[in-house]
Parts: C-alpha cells; structure tokens; sequence
C-alpha cells in the first residue's frame, strides 16, 4: 500500500483558489476579537457563555474553506477559470461571511442564531438556510469538478465523494435538524458534555451526524490517498460513511447520548 | 458658545470627511484633502482650543479611571474627547483609503471598513488590517 505522491506544496494553497485562502485567514483571524469577547463578556446562554458558539463557527469555516483552498490544487486548470467558478466562489465567501455575521450579532444580543421563535430572528431563519446551503455548495461543485481531474482513479473518487457526500449529508442531516425544535432529543438534566465538541451525554444530539457529514471531505479522501489505484475500498467506504452518519442520526433522533 | 452647539456643528463636518471618503474613487485627490486634512485639522483647531480654555479648570487625570471619568464629567473636556475620536478616526479612514488605493485593494473592500472605522474606530482599523494582509497573502 504506497500512498499517492499527491502534489502537496503549501504555496499552491494561495494561488488556486485565492478567495478561498483569503477568506481562511480573515475568518480565522477575526476569530481573535471574538475570542477577546469570549474572556470580557460574562453573559451565558443556555449554560455557555454567548461568544462560545461564534468561536465554534470561526474554527469550523477556517476548517471548510481551508479544506476548499487546499483541495483546489486537484481541480482541472480549466476548471478554475470559468466565470461560473468564480461567481460561485463569491457567492460562498459571502454566504460565510453572513452566517458568521449572523451568529456574532446573536451572540452580541444574547439570544439565540438558530431556533429562535422570535419575530425578527425568526423572520430571517430561511434565509440563513439559504446561505447556509449555498455555503456547503462549495464542496458540491469543487467535486464535480474534480470528476474530471488528471488523477489515479482511486484518490479522484475519493475527493468527489468526499465532497459531493460533505455537501448531500449535510444538507440532510443539518437540514432535519433545522426543522425540529432544536439540537437536543430529549432534556438535559445534569448538562454533561463531551469536552471541546460540547454534545450532550445524556440526551440524544443532532449536531453529531452533522459533524460527521460535514467531514465527509476529510475522511474519504484519506482512504483514496492510502489506496490511489482502486476504486473498490473507495465505494466500500463511502457507503460505510454514510451508514455511519445515518446511524448517528438515527441514535440522536431516538434520543440517546453518542457516547 | 455652548458645548452643545460645538456637539451639534462637529457632526456635520465629520461627516463631510466621511462622505468624501465614500465616494472617493470619483475624486481620490479631494476627499484626501477634505478627509486627511481640512477636516481633521478644523476639528484639530477647535480641539487645541478648548484644551487651551477648560484643561484648567477641570478635575481628575489620566492615571486611573476614576481620574480619567472625572474629566470626562466637565462637559468642555468631554466634547475635547469627543472632538479627539472625530478628528482621529477619520484621518485613519483616510488613510486606509490611500493604502487600499497603493495595493490595488478594491473600494468594495474599503465600504465596511469605513462603517466600522466612523462607528466603532479601532474595529475598523482591525477590520482593514485583516482584509489587507488576507487579500495581499492570497494572490492568484
């Protein structure tokens, strides 16, 4: 098992796809004022404090769109040079850009960015899905894209179901989410939590499927990087992925804790 | 002359600086006079003016904040400070103009830095640091 030599030069992360890597660092480090608020604000919101949740956002999109920037590199030249591409791209910075508006401005007034039944927080909920799928499109497309691509065939499948299942499972699982009356199956007696991800012990929690599927990326793309010439192990993964994400789902909704 | 009338006449002036700033790619050479050195000086005139006429007769320091809120409950010293930002946070707006200007940064980028620099100066000048150290690093 050799893995693929893979071009991996850290200079490429800024050049194929600037906006990607441009937006990488302002997200990442607009995330220090945040983190200054983090230390100064005492106010808590169902239990944690305020800036936790914007923080969480700010590491999770330097997480995405860092993962874009880089996965660029495997992009068709072409590909990257269409007006449509790069419309696109603009259309995902700004969509970031808004979402991480959105939950700052939630956590200034000290209320809550998603399932808030109030008028003016509720009024804007859609169209904050909108941006949000417009937002995980990003991984669609660069996918698509990289159908493609000049590469063994294996780490290629790899990359496009990555992408392409980050995009289709998140959307599912955050979707599902979305329409149900917040992220907790169940009421929270003691508020145990795993540490650094926050999900509850006790009750059933949806925002763990959506993790996974948002990593999608991640994890496919290392199995077709080990095994680059066979698509087989590729398929085989991306269907155990999925089991898996559909399984988490499944044990949130019936309301017991991941672990 | 009250404090509230010089409170009511700085805003206007500020503003003037700002809304040449806005529109500076019509005319890069004006709004940097008018925001970078008409109205700040104007306003560094007036400034100068009314720390020569009521630093004296006001109370408190800068040592600590108990001082720093005694001298800020003269009303003289208060539109002083206040007079201190206008003047201060406009020619940084101007200044993030002209260095946008140099480094091909487009004034798409400049909008909500100029927002943030009249509202809440330093977040703006954050803002504009960021931007231009992301957009100079990532270049395609």
């Amino acid at each position: 098992m050799t893995p693929f030599a893979a071009d991996l030069r850290p200079a490429r992360f800024w050049t194929d796809a600037p906006a990607y890597a441009a937006l990488t660092l302002v997200v990442g480090l607009t995330a220090l004022p945040v983190l200054a608020a983090l230390v100064l604000d005492a106010r808590q919101f169902q239990a944690e404090p305020v800036w936790l949740k914007p923080l969480k956002f700010h590491i999770a999109l330097v997480i995405f769109t860092g993962t874009l920037a880089f996965y660029a590199r495997f992009m068709p030249e072409a590909a990257r040079q269409t007006a449509f591409w790069r419309w696109h791209v603009r259309a995902v910075v700004v969509s970031v850009i808004a979402e991480l508006l959105w939950v700052g401005a939630a956590a200034m007034a000290g209320t809550a960015s998603h399932f808030n039944t109030s008028a003016v927080w509720a009024a804007v909920y859609p169209l904050m899905g909108v941006l949000a799928i417009t937002l995980t499109s990003g991984a669609l497309l660069m996918g698509v894209a990289i159908r493609k691509a000049a590469l063994p065939a294996g780490f290629r499948l790899s990359l496009v179901l990555g992408l392409v299942l980050t995009f289709a499972l998140t959307v599912v699982t955050a979707g599902a989410m979305a329409g149900m009356p917040g992220h907790f199956v169940g009421v929270p007696v003691t508020g145990a939590v795993l540490p650094v991800l926050g999900w509850s012990r006790e009750v059933g929690d949806l925002r763990v499927a959506h993790f996974f599927a948002t990593h999608a990326l991640h994890g496919l793309p290392l199995v077709g990087w080990l095994m680059p010439a066979r698509t087989g192990p590729v398929w085989l993964a991306a269907g155990l992925y999925c089991a898996a994400v559909a399984g988490l789902f499944l044990q949130a909704l019936s309301g017991i804790a991941v672990i | 002359m009250t404090p509230e009338t010089l409170f009511a006449l700085s805003g206007p002036v500020a503003m003037l600086g700002w809304l040449a700033l806005l529109a500076s790619p019509l005319a890069p050479r004006a709004a940097q006079m008018l925001a970078a050195v008409i109205v700040p000086l104007v306003l560094s005139v007036a400034y100068a003016g009314l720390i020569l006429s009521h630093w004296t007769d006001a109370e408190g320091g800068f040592g600590s904040l108990t001082e720093v809120a005694k001298l800020f409950a003269n009303p003289w010293l208060l539109l002083a400070g206040w007079l201190h930002y206008l003047a201060f946070d406009l020619f940084v707006g101007a200044w993030i103009v002209r260095r946008a200007r140099a480094e091909g940064i487009s004034h798409g980028f400049v909008l909500p830095c100029l927002v943030l620099t009249f509202l809440f100066g330093p977040a703006g000048f954050m803002l504009f640091s960021i931007l231009r150290f992301s957009l100079t690093r990532a270049k395609g």
